[in-house]
This record gives C-alpha cells, structure tokens and sequence, in this order.
C-alpha cells in the first residue's frame, strides 16, 4: 500500500493530488468488488484518464463501470490493479516487472487456497508478460520521441518562423488554395472564426473532417469571414449549419492578387504620447477631456490625468460604514445626473464624505480609491476605454488643464503652447491653397503669405509684405497657422461652434474671437477651425427632418417653434412662452400650419406668413411663422434678439399691419359669426369633409377602366370610394383591387371612357371639388366645412376673388359686393365688367338650365368648383343643352356682349330659380349673375356659408332678387364671406375659358390629326399641370380629338414626339407648337384660309408678332407666328 | 512536423479558448498565437514558450502577450495553408493566430533570438519586406 502511495510513478503524474485521490478511491471500491478480464480496457481507459488532468469525466465513467460489474469478493489481488491502472506511463520495464512481483508476493499470503484467485493471477501474470513482450517489441526511439511529444511538447525547440523569407516571396501562387469571402452576421466574425475553429477539430477524425486550410477575419472588415480552401463546396460544406454565416449569399473567391492585401490592412495608427489629449469613452468621465501621463509599457494602459467629477452632496450619512457608502456612490453613477468638474478641494471633499476617506500621502489625496494630485484625478485607463482620435478639445476645456498649483489660472501663454500641441496635427490637414498663413516658429517667423500649394507637409506660400514680398517659401506645415485679422468675415468650420459666422474682432495668437453673425456675442475659437467666408448665417438650419422655424411637437400637450439649431439638438419655444431645449429624438412629429388660419382681433382672417403687429402688451410687430389651434401665433421678427427673434402671442391681440383689400367697418356684419366656420374649417376641415360625406359615395357603382398600374385596362366597377382610394370590383376573376381614384377611367355604356370625376380637369383639387359638390348635393353642413378648407388650399382665389373679379363689377354698381360673396355667381359677372347690366341676363338664362334642363345638381355641384365664367358659360351648354341661349353661351359669354344683354331680363328672375335649385353647386358656378341682381343675397350667403346654415342662406338670395340698390349695403359683409370658402372654387373655373373656344375648335381645319401640339400648363397656375408636369413641353402628335360636346371632357389623343408613347391629354393643357426653323411644315390656323399647309421659309425675329414667310403649292405667304402650327401629315 | 507521428495521432493543436469574445484574449508577441491568459499561463505558448517562458508565470504571460491584436485566424492546416505562410505560423500549431499583434517582445525575449541567430520579426507590420 504504503510503497503504491510512494511510487515514483504516481509521483511524475502532473496532477499528482487528484490522481492519487483517484487511485485511493478506486482502491476503495476495488476491496469489495471482484475485477474480471476486462482490466485491460480498463487499463486503457485509465491512461486516458490520466492523461486528461482534473477528470471529473473519467471518474464518473468508471464509476458506472464498476457499478455493472459482477464484484463477487474481495481480493488483495486489487494491488496489482492499481499498479496496473498506474503503470500506463509507459515508464521504466524494471518497474513494472517489479510491481507484478510484488504483487505476487503480497498477494501471494491472503489469497492461497483459492482456486479462483490462483486461476486469476495465473491469467494476469501471463497478461504481464504479454505486455513486457510488446513493450519490448516496440522501438525504444519511438517511444522516447511519443513521451517526448506527450508531455515536452512545450519544450519543443523554437526556431524561428521563416525568417529568412522575405514577405513578398509569401505572395500567394496558383498552386496555393485559394481565399473565399463569406459573409457573416456583423459582430460575430470572431466567434464563427472560433466556432470554425471547433468544428474543424470535432470532425476532424470523423468520416467527413473540414477540408479547408483556414478562416480568418478582420476588424475593419465587418460582416465577412475569409476561408481558406480548394473549392468553394468546402467551405460550404464547413459553413453548413453554423449560426450566423450567410453563404447563400455568396461565397464569393478573392482574387489571388488581393488575397496579401487583406491581411495587410493596417489599422489607423493612434499613437499616444504623454502629454496628448484623449477622450474617455464612457462612465462617470465619459467624454470628459484628460491628458495622457504615461502609457504603460505594453501599450495597453494609459495614465490619465482629468478634472475630477466628485459629488459633494453625497446622500448618505457621513457616519456610514465604509461599504455600504461606496455601494451608494457607485449605484449613482448610474442613476443620478454626475457631479459636475471641480478640481480636487481637500476641505470640500472632508466636509462632505469625512476626513477618514480621505487619506493624505506625500504630494496626493487618495479619495474612494483615486489619486488626486494638484487638484486633478490621476487614473489609469485602458486604451480601449479611450478617443483618440478627433479629440478637438475646445479651448474652454483646455484652458482646465492650465491650472497653477497655486490653483490660479495661468495666462494665454501657456495656452497657447498647449493647445498647439493639440492643434498640431489637425493644422495640417486643415489648410487650403488661398489661405492666408502665417509662420510662427522657426526661421521664417512672422512671414506671411497665401498658400500656393502643400505637398505632404511643406507648404509653400507666397509671402506678402516685409521684403521678401512675392517670394515662394516653402515652411513645414506644423509651422504654420492661419492668419486673419480683425473685419474678416469667417465661418467656424469645424468643433463646437460649427457654422458660426461672424466678423473678426480680434485676433490673438491663434485664438480668432469673432463676433457671431447668428448670436451677436464673441466667440473664441481657434484660427485652424475658421475660413475666410463670404456666407451669413449657419448652414446647419436642418437638423434630421426638422428645420429652423420648423412647427414641432415636442408632447401631447406642447408645440414649439424652432428658433436656433445647435450642433445636435434645438432650442425650442413652445405655445406658453418656455424657451426648452429639444433633442431630434424628442419631436414627435413637425406640424404643418401652412393652412391653419385664424382671427386677428379685428375679425380678418390671419394666416401664416402675414405681417402682424401686437395690438397690446409690447406692440411688437413681425410675420406669422406659425398658427396653432386659431389661438396662438408664433411670429418672427429679426429684430428682436431674444430667442432668435421668434415669439409667441395670442392671434386675438394681433392685427394685420398690411391693408387688406377690403377693409370692412366691423360691426355692420357679425364677422365673428363667421369666424368659428372658418376656424373649424381649418382645423377640422380635413376631418369635416370626411365626415360630412354622404352615405353613398356617387361614384360607387360606377363603371370604371383601370388607367394605369398592373390592372390596367381592366373593367370594374367601384364598390367603394375612401377618400382618392376606389376599391373597384373586377369583371375578370371576381377580385376586388384597391386602386388611386385617378388612375380610373369612367367606363360610359358606349365603351367610351373619360374622366372618372367628370368635368374636374385632372388638376383639380379632387378632394377638394369633390367634397364640396357633394356636399352641396345633399345640402347639409358639409360643404361649407369642405369648402372652408378648400379655400385654404387655393388661398389665392380668395384673395382672388375679391380682386380681380369683383373689383370690375365694384365700379359699376354696388353689386360688387355680391360676387364677392356669393362666390357662385359673382364668378362669372367680373368676365364681361363692361357690360355688367348683361351678366345677369344671360346668367339666369343659363341658370335655369342646368336644373331645368335636368342636369343633375349633383353634378353641377362637382363642377362647380372649376367655372368661372367659364363654367357658367358652359354649364348652359352641356346643362342639356336645353337652351339655345345655352348654346350661345357655349360660346364665348364675354365676347357676345350684345346677346348677353337679351338675356339679362331673364337673369333678374334667375336667382329665384337658384335658391330652389342648389346650394353650393350653384353658387360656385354663377357668380357674377346673381350678385348682380341678388347683392343683397349675397350678403347673408357668406354668413351662410360661415354657419352654415344653408337653407337660411338661400332663402335670403330669393327675397333679395332683383335689388341691386340694396346689394351695395350688403356688400360690405360679403368681403368677409369672400374669404370664406367659396371663393376658392373659383380657383378650377377659368381653366374652361380658355377651352371655351379652344383654338383645336375654333378654326375650320379638316384634318386635325397631324397636328404637333406642345404640352403645357393649364390655365391656372403652376399647379395646374398634366400629370403632375411630367410631359410639359413635351410635343405630340394629335392622333385623334375626344370631342364629347362638352369642353371640358374633351381630349386630345397624341403620340409623344420624344418617345411615341400615347397619352390622352385634356385640351387645356395643349397649346399650338410655333415652327422653329426653316423647312418646318406647318398649318394655318386660320379662319380665312385653314388647312393651308406650308413650309417655313424663315422663323427670325421677336416671336409677338412675328410674322413668318411661308411657301406652298399656292405660293407664299406670310402669317402670324401664333396663327401657324406646326404640323405632320399623318 | 518533421516527426514521424502515428497516423491516428493528430498534430498538436493549442488551447482554443472557450470564449471569442471575452476582452482578455491574449496574443503572443512572438507566434502570434491567441489563448487565454489561463492557458498562457497553465501550458504556456505552444510554439515558443522555450524562449518566452511563459508557463507559470503571470508577469511574462503579461510581458510576452497582448490583448492588442487585430484579426483572428483559426488555422487548420498549417503546412499547406497560404495565410499561415505568410503569417510565418506554418510550422506552429494548429489553432487560433492573430493576424496583427501590436507591441514588441521585451528585450530577454529578443536578445534570446539572437543568440540563436532567429531575427525578431515584429508583427505589427510595422517593417515589411
């Protein structure tokens, strides 16, 4: 037993306490149970055991084992067991020769007479034997190098690493294996690598190992892995099921000229050297400035020195244990806002924590753990907690580190050495050719010059004044720095204050103080972080989504106004007057108050962008940036200086300083009544339409053509209207598809298609003229809401309608008054001013028709919006066409004075017919007309339109009919009533003037196909454009003309001249397209001689007037530029 | 390995750490070689600790290794693999090698190569040739 423990066997086992542990505990067993033959696996299994140091594994596996052995009794015979166990060293023969003897001889004593046991150790000598024979058989060499290799492996002699190789000889062949690029989850580069790594050894000695050579991968190449391998199924085969790497998405070979280079790449060298400014990265430092100390020798701590961040407010009792405080200062570092930079006050810091946390030692405080010398925290970092790159300490920051030991600040001197050692590097690549430099050390000092060119870090400049003027000289860079005097106008371009404009005031050294354009206060920067620049103001006005002035919400409750972008964040004044400051993130959304409109204390409507003054308080005047709730307005005024000029007041103490066109007495109409319409509609007029829409959409069940998109040319049937969104019913396949209202043709029973809204021109508003004709059909409330906000929309016409139109009609007779209010007839009458007395005939001519020609109000209603003039004008015509006068009408109104006049006796009577008639439908669409004769009724309208209440509205026009004398009176409130909703009909009408006698219609040209009309806008702006603009200018060929009778639906169908596609066009958006050279063909538009085809002898000259020779079969002529088309027989 | 090995015995593979994340992945200034600190210290640098001693001894793991490595390359084949003989690893063991270690071996370690007439070859790529 005793000489076991002892063997030097067991003693050379490495880990000789566990293993003896081991052996004692299988002895243990071994007294009670029986081995049988298997020893020798065992025995086997042993070695490995051993081999494998600390195995709780091994132990466990034998455990089992000897469980499921049969033990039938003891034996002594267990020693030789062990010995065996023990004896996988492979040591010394002898040895083992001599446990088997002891064995023998020990065992010898208990066991005699035990057949059993004679038997069993007969069978293990001769196993003995067996296995001295093999050891014996075995090559002594390969033994020693196995026990060599197995347990020396670390003393293996280390000769180098193909030093003598030169790297580019390395460069990789043809014959070698080539290099894949697989991509990875990014982040988890390293970990495939070593999973690789794994699985390379798992299946190693398995059917299938990995066939490939090496995975390798870079920091600075993120999201790929590099495989080193034969074929690219290898590395499939190797990347097969690990988590995270993508080869579906490539496994992609690197050429052979790029496989060094990828392990080349060299990270950017960050240097540290003592003295330098770093940043700490995160914790209670993070982002603070400190200076480098000392870096330690492996380069991976760095000694730092920094302004101290203690909190002298601790919130425990000073009397606390030592443990329980340091677990609450640590749990607020996390917690609570950290204790500002103060240096390091022995007195302040006893008072608050206690003269025995701080310890004193010779020139240092410890304090909690940290060094604290002269005032500041000296602490070790490791490199990887720490910027070093684009540290840009600011001067404020720097100047921390200037302190005296005596605590006083030291002067700029000293600064400036400091900081330039700071600047240093950045001085360099911050310079331009055309800036003006000056050397301040070495030789050349106090040459200055502008810089002509750099290379690497020579800088050559050519020198100004002294006597060297116009010299070259060439100066290391580090020497250099920028020069700029007092009156320059600069731009910060880069550090804390960024984009800062302003004009130099004065210039120190290299510290540049300026006065801010933005902010009017000095700011001191450094000369290497300016340029000389013409620019005014800061560029970086926009932040993320969010701009300077810019409506924000900031939470439910709160608005602001952005007054000043800062680097990253905004100063924000909000509805109630607080000055906040607002991060990107923390805006929830930016309000458009582009619409929003309120009442100034006078009763006039106010809107974003009007120039206003404060009736009360400060009287302070500036423009409205912003309308919130009709309540509150965010004004701005340059200036005031306080909060960039913006501020906030209330719309009720507000009065506009520009006088408005009509400037009514308040009082002889309520405008307030008004004004809650109004005020409603603009806030809720998205809403209130939305509302207020009937039941049943008009256009469902209609018949449509797919006009564009994947369904195109389908026919369908519309199930459901969602605002512009139709869900329209397939014919094909029963399938329901959601499609944009515009891209659907209206499917007539003829197979004809058109416009899905009908007269609308595509340009139009559709929400808009929609809501409001339906809205007018049924009468309610709606339209008005509707209107109101249409109004805002098109914001022109209501203005508009009070200008152009009504002020012709004001001259003549107090009826003025009426367009502008009731904004449907009043419309059209400014057309003909000349012959007001007219208006009115012919509008009631024309009135009466379209209801009594039974065109469906409705409809009207939808149109409305568009005509002017125009619209009434043609409202006759296509109204059924039940007139004559009709007709005439279709004709240009405005030309035909004289027919208008007949008719004005009828129109006297018209406005009774109205009332019964229509709403808003109509209103729209007469205009003129009924102010006229119904001045009077056009007061109250607006009021009508403004409550809402229609019917009362209405009944007042009938009443009214035929006193013009009264109008004049009324007139005064209809100015209200002209901003109002209506008006912004009127917007869509003219656009039907002009189509009126469109020039395609007017003259007599037989063939009209052939045609090359040019693409334009339509007649009402820049926002009324085909399809959105895309095709204007672009020319086309006239294919074929719609011609429904009705103006406004027809179409022209042209090829494009630029790329032959096909596209329907609307007729006001097409205009003739002059010749432009010579040669080009042309036709006449002419009522003396259309059709005339020619050729253009010569285009010159000024195009107005133009007169332009042309020749053909019948000779020459010469035409008006305007009068000739050019043209393409078909 | 110029021995001849027993052809079930696989050449020797060094310690693959258990963990590719942790921050304490050490690499070995001279071999490159990427082990934890424990290993370093338990079994020492599988290729050069004849030289770099580290076996034992926290103060060299600590002066013959660094955590300030770049690139890690798990190396299976060292023989016929083309990005171990550029690394100069191809006569190592299989394992996981960095492939930039940044830092100098301390100068025992370097006078030790000398004497041997072996040229320390920083693997930094500070000197390419």
């Amino acid at each position: 037993m005793s000489d076991l423990e002892n063997d030097p066997i067991l003693g050379e086992n490495q880990e000789d306490d566990e293993n003896s542990d081991d052996e004692r505990e299988q002895r243990r067993r071994q007294k009670q149970r029986r081995r049988d033959d298997d020893e020798e696996d065992e025995e086997e299994d042993e070695e490995d055991d051993e081999e494998d140091p600390g195995d709780a594994r091994g132990k466990k596996r034998r455990k089992v084992r000897y469980n499921t052995q049969s033990s039938r009794r003891l034996d002594v015979s267990r020693y030789l067991d062990t010995i065996a166990d023990v004896d996988d060293d492979e040591e010394d023969d002898d040895e083992d020769e001599e446990y088997g003897k002891d064995d023998f001889l020990d065992a010898g004593a208990p066991e005699e007479g035990d057949l059993d046991d004679i038997n069993r150790r007969a069978a293990q000598h001769a196993r003995l034997d067996r296995r001295q024979q093999e050891l014996n058989d075995e090559d002594l060499a390969k033994i020693a190098q196995d026990v060599t290799r197995r347990y020396r492996p670390t003393t293996q002699k280390y000769t180098g690493d193909m030093n003598e190789i030169p790297q580019r000889l390395l460069m990789p062949s043809v014959q070698d294996a080539n290099l894949w690029q697989v991509r990875v989850r990014p982040g988890k580069e390293r970990e495939i690598v070593f999973s690789l790594m794994r699985k390379a050894m798992d299946l190693e000695l398995s059917a299938r190992p990995l066939q490939i050579l090496s995975v390798f991968q870079r920091d600075s190449l993120p999201g790929m892995i590099y495989v080193e391998a034969r074929s690219s199924q290898q590395v499939l085969q190797a990347c097969n099921g690990l988590v995270g790497v993508y080869p579906s998405r490539g496994v992609i070979l690197v050429p052979i000229e790029e496989m060094a280079s990828l392990l080349q790449i060299k990270k950017k060298e960050t240097t540290i050297t003592p003295g330098s400014w770093v940043r700490i990265r995160r914790g209670k430092y993070g982002g603070d400035l400190a200076q480098v100390l000392d870096i330690a020798e492996n380069g991976e701590e760095v000694g730092l020195k920094f302004v101290p961040r203690i909190d002298l407010n601790p919130k425990d009792e000073l009397a606390t244990p030592d443990g329980k405080k340091r677990k609450k200062l640590a749990s607020g570092l996390s917690v609570g806002p950290r204790p500002p930079q103060r240096f390091f006050n022995y007195e302040e810091v006893v008072k608050a924590h206690g003269r025995r946390n701080v310890a004193k030692r010779n020139q240092v405080y410890v304090f909690g753990g940290e060094t604290y010398r002269d005032g500041y925290i000296e602490k070790d970092f490791k490199v990887a907690a720490l910027i070093l790159e684009n540290v840009n300490p600011t001067l404020d920051e720097i100047m921390k580190f200037t302190r005296q030991e005596d605590g006083g600040e030291n002067d700029a001197n000293v600064n400036l050495s400091v900081i330039a050692e700071a600047a240093k590097k950045e001085a360099i690549t911050v310079l331009q050719p055309g800036d003006h430099v000056e050397v301040f050390e070495g030789e050349q000092t106090g040459v200055h010059g502008v810089v002509l060119s750099i290379a690497n870090d020579i800088v050559t400049l050519r020198a100004q004044g002294m006597d060297i003027d116009g010299e070259r000289v060439d100066v290391p860079a580090r020497s250099l720095r920028k020069r700029f005097k007092a009156g320059d106008h600069v731009k910060v371009m880069s550090g804390h204050n960024a984009d800062e404009t302003g004009l130099v005031v004065a210039v120190a050294e290299n510290i540049v103080t300026f006065l801010s354009d933005m902010s009017m206060q000095e700011v001191s920067v450094f000369s290497k972080d300016l340029r000389e620049a013409a620019e005014v103001g800061s560029s970086t006005n926009i932040i993320g989504n969010y701009e300077l002035h810019d409506l924000v919400q900031i939470d439910p409750q709160t608005v602001g106004v952005i007054f000043k972008t800062e680097r990253d964040s905004f100063r924000v004044l909000d509805q109630n007057g607080n000055v906040r400051q607002v991060l990107p993130h923390q805006i929830s959304m930016r309000k458009d108050s582009n619409r929003a409109i309120a009442t100034d204390s006078e009763g006039h409507v106010l809107r974003v962008r009007d120039n206003v003054k404060e009736t009360d308080g400060e009287g302070r005047k500036g423009q409205v940036l912003h309308i919130y709730q009709s309540f509150y307005a965010f004004l701005f005024n340059r200036d005031i200086t306080e909060n960039g000029g913006v501020f906030v007041t209330r719309t009720r103490v507000l009065v506009s300083q520009a006088p408005k066109g009509n400037l009514l007495k308040p009082g002889s109409v309520d405008t307030t009544k008004m004004n809650p319409s109004l005020n409603g509609g603009a806030i809720g007029g998205m809403v209130g339409s939305q509302m207020f829409r009937g039941p049943r959409d008009r256009l469902i069940g209609v018949s449509v053509s797919v006009k564009q998109g994947p369904y195109k040319a389908h026919i369908g049937v519309i199930k459901d209207v969602n605002g512009t969104i139709a869900r329209v019913e397939l014919q094909t396949g029963n399938k329901v598809i959601t499609v944009d209202k515009t891209k659907l043709w209206r499917r007539n029973k003829d197979g004809t298609l058109e416009d899905l809204e009908g007269f609308r021109g595509p340009a139009m508003g559709a929400g808009a003229g929609r809501g409001g004709g339906r809205g007018g059909g049924r009468g309610g409330f709606g339209p008005p809401r509707g209107f109101g906000q249409n109004n805002f929309n098109q914001n022109n016409f209501n203005q508009g309608s009070q200008n152009p139109y009504n002020q012709p009609s004001f001259n003549d007779d107090g009826r003025t008054p009426a367009p502008g209010k009731t904004p449907a007839y009043g419309g059209r009458t400014p057309m003909h001013p000349p012959s007001d007395s007219r208006t009115p005939a012919w509008n009631a001519s024309r009135t009466p028709n379209p209801y009594s020609g039974g065109a469906t109000p409705a409809w009207n209603a939808s149109r409305t919006p568009n005509p002017y003039a125009t619209e009434a004008a043609r409202t006759p015509g296509w109204g059924a066409g039940a007139n004559s006068n009709a007709q005439g009408f279709g004709r240009s109104p405005a030309h035909f004075g004289d027919q208008a006049n007949e008719w004005n006796y009828n129109g006297g009577r018209t406005p009774g017919h109205n009332p019964d008639r229509q709403d808003n439908g109509w209103n729209p669409t007469s205009d003129d007309l009924d102010s006229a004769q119904t001045p009077a009724a056009s007061a109250p309208t607006p009021s009508a339109w403004g409550s809402s209440s229609w019917g009362g509205g209405w009944d007042n026009p009938r009443g009214s009919m035929g006193f013009s004398a009264e109008t004049p009176a009324a007139s005064a409130p209809t100015p209200a009533a002209a901003e109002t909703p209506g008006p912004s009909y009127l917007n869509h009408d003219d656009e039907y003037d002009a189509e009126h006698d469109h020039w395609i219609f007017r003259y007599p040209i037989e063939d009209k196909t052939g045609l090359i009309i040019t693409i334009k806008n339509g007649p009402n702006g820049p926002a009324d454009r085909y399809d959105g603009g895309i095709y204007n200018g672009h020319r086309g060929q006239v294919l074929s003309i719609q011609d429904p009778g009705k103006l406004d639906k027809a179409f022209v169908y042209i090829r494009l001249l630029t790329d032959g596609k096909m596209i329907s066009v609307p007729i006001k958006y097409i205009e003739e397209t002059p010749p432009e050279k010579r040669g080009d063909r042309v036709i006449v538009l002419d009522d003396v001689d259309p059709s005339k085809i020619g050729t253009v002898y010569t285009v010159s000259g000024p195009p107005e007037g133009m007169m332009v020779p042309l020749t053909n079969e019948q000779g020459s002529i010469q035409m008006e530029l305007d009068k000739i088309c050019l043209y393409r027989s078909s | 390995m110029s021995d001849p090995v027993d052809p079930n015995d696989v050449a020797p593979v060094a310690p693959i750490p258990s963990n590719a994340r942790a921050k304490q992945l050490r690499a070995c200034l001279l071999c490159s070689i990427i082990q934890s600190p424990v290993d370093f210290r338990k079994y020492g640098c599988p290729n050069c600790e004849e030289i770099t001693q580290m076996k034992q001894s926290q103060d060299r793991v600590a002066s013959c290794t660094t955590t300030h490595f770049d690139g890690v390359i798990a190396l299976l084949e060292p023989e016929t693999s083309w990005v171990a003989r550029w690394q100069r690893t191809a006569k190592y063991v299989r394992g996981i090698y960095a492939v930039q270690v940044k830092g100098h071996v301390p100068e025992d370690v370097e006078q030790e190569l000398l004497d041997r007439g072996i040229q320390y070859r920083r693997r930094d790529q500070t000197e390419m040739d």
